[in-house]
């Protein structure tokens, strides 16, 4: 979903490039927090691995049918381990280096950042949160709560960040409206489903492994 | 002077993920496990304008950065930009967070 340099027209590109750098430096205040404290020492270079292992991740391109192929965009996961407002930043960041090896583009990097970062981590994270507290009527654990909220909640993310690129792309009239958002949300309802399984499985495995990493639990109120 | 061995761990983590994921990708292209294929976004460009229209599309970078002719100068360039951009990240977390911890936390 990485939109390349020279297919927005300039407009959608300076509104979506105000629109997240107004997120994160919000998100950089919501999350002052985490310097301020001492396990911050501890926390920051899990940071810098996370967004490592999701920059890697995004290169596992697995086969979807039709002749496409999916990678994992990581918003939602990120969002779910470290906070709505810190999986922007740390997809910025990713999309940064991305875009410097030429997957994605430098001026569209407002664009992929908010479609990736703010509505598959922000919007992610709040589905997450909204059916977990579903989840919190069964007498289900925490762990498969989180985990299976996580893969449903990444799905659906991916596919309305499809939704919004189509819309994009059609805006720049690279492809018709209809066309574009329809053709988008058609092939990310195949790869969303890696989305989800990904992200559920490493969710799954950081709450087996090191809990303490799931550091939005209190946030996501689960039970 | 920074001390390496406090972030010993997650250094040693993130070789680990890293050589994993790169053996991963490498066998997974290979064996045929992972695509090539053209992802969602591009599918849907390349059904509608064709392959030659999205390879082609006008960089708005051409007239600042035409002078590099060598694809080894322009991964030079993109690796040591990399890790300028990621190590002042860096540097502005540690020196915010020593600029927090010297403030004064009660002044009444």
């Amino acid at each position: 979903m990485h939109i390349p340099d020279g297919l927005l027209d300039p407009i959608t590109i300076v509104v979506l490039w105000i629109i997240t750098i107004i997120t994160m430096i919000v998100g950089y205040f919501k999350i002052k927090k985490i310097f301020e404290e001492e396990e911050s020492e501890k926390i920051i270079p899990y940071i810098g691995v996370l967004a490592a292992v999701i920059f890697a991740f995004q290169f596992v391109n697995y086969p979807v049918p039709g002749g496409t192929s999916g990678h994992l965009v990581g918003g939602t996961l990120v969002a779910v381990i470290l906070g709505p407002w810190a999986s922007v930043i740390v997809l910025f960041l990713i999309l940064v280096v991305q875009s410097l090896f030429g997957d994605g583009g430098i001026t569209a990097l407002g664009a992929n950042t908010f479609n990736m970062g703010i509505i598959g981590g922000i919007l992610g994270f709040y589905i997450v949160k909204g059916l977990i507290s579903i989840l919190n009527r069964t007498s289900w654990d925490k762990r498969t709560k989180i985990t299976f909220a996580t893969a449903i909640g990444s799905y659906i993310a991916i596919v309305f960040a499809s939704f919004i690129c189509g819309i994009e792309i059609s805006i720049a009239g690279a492809v018709p409206f209809f066309i574009a958002v329809s053709a988008m949300v058609f092939w990310h309802l195949f790869i969303g489903i890696g989305e989800g399984i990904i992200s559920a499985l490493i969710v799954f495995y950081i709450y087996k492994s090191k809990p303490e990493f799931i550091t939005t639990e209190s946030m996501l109120g689960v039970k | 002077m920074v001390n390496i061995s406090k972030y010993k761990w997650p250094l040693i983590t993130l070789v680990i993920i890293i050589a994993v994921l790169m053996t991963m990708i490498a066998i997974g292209f290979t064996i045929g496990i992972l695509s090539e294929n053209p992802d969602g976004l591009e599918r849907v460009l390349i059904d509608n304008n064709g392959e030659s229209w999205l390879e082609n599309l006008p960089s708005p970078w051409i007239p600042f950065l035409s002078w590099i002719q060598n694809e080894y100068l322009a991964g030079i360039i993109g690796i040591v930009i990399s890790a300028v951009l990621i190590l002042s990240v860096f540097y502005i977390i540690k020196y915010k967070r020593k600029t927090i911890q010297k403030e004064p936390k009660n002044l009444i």
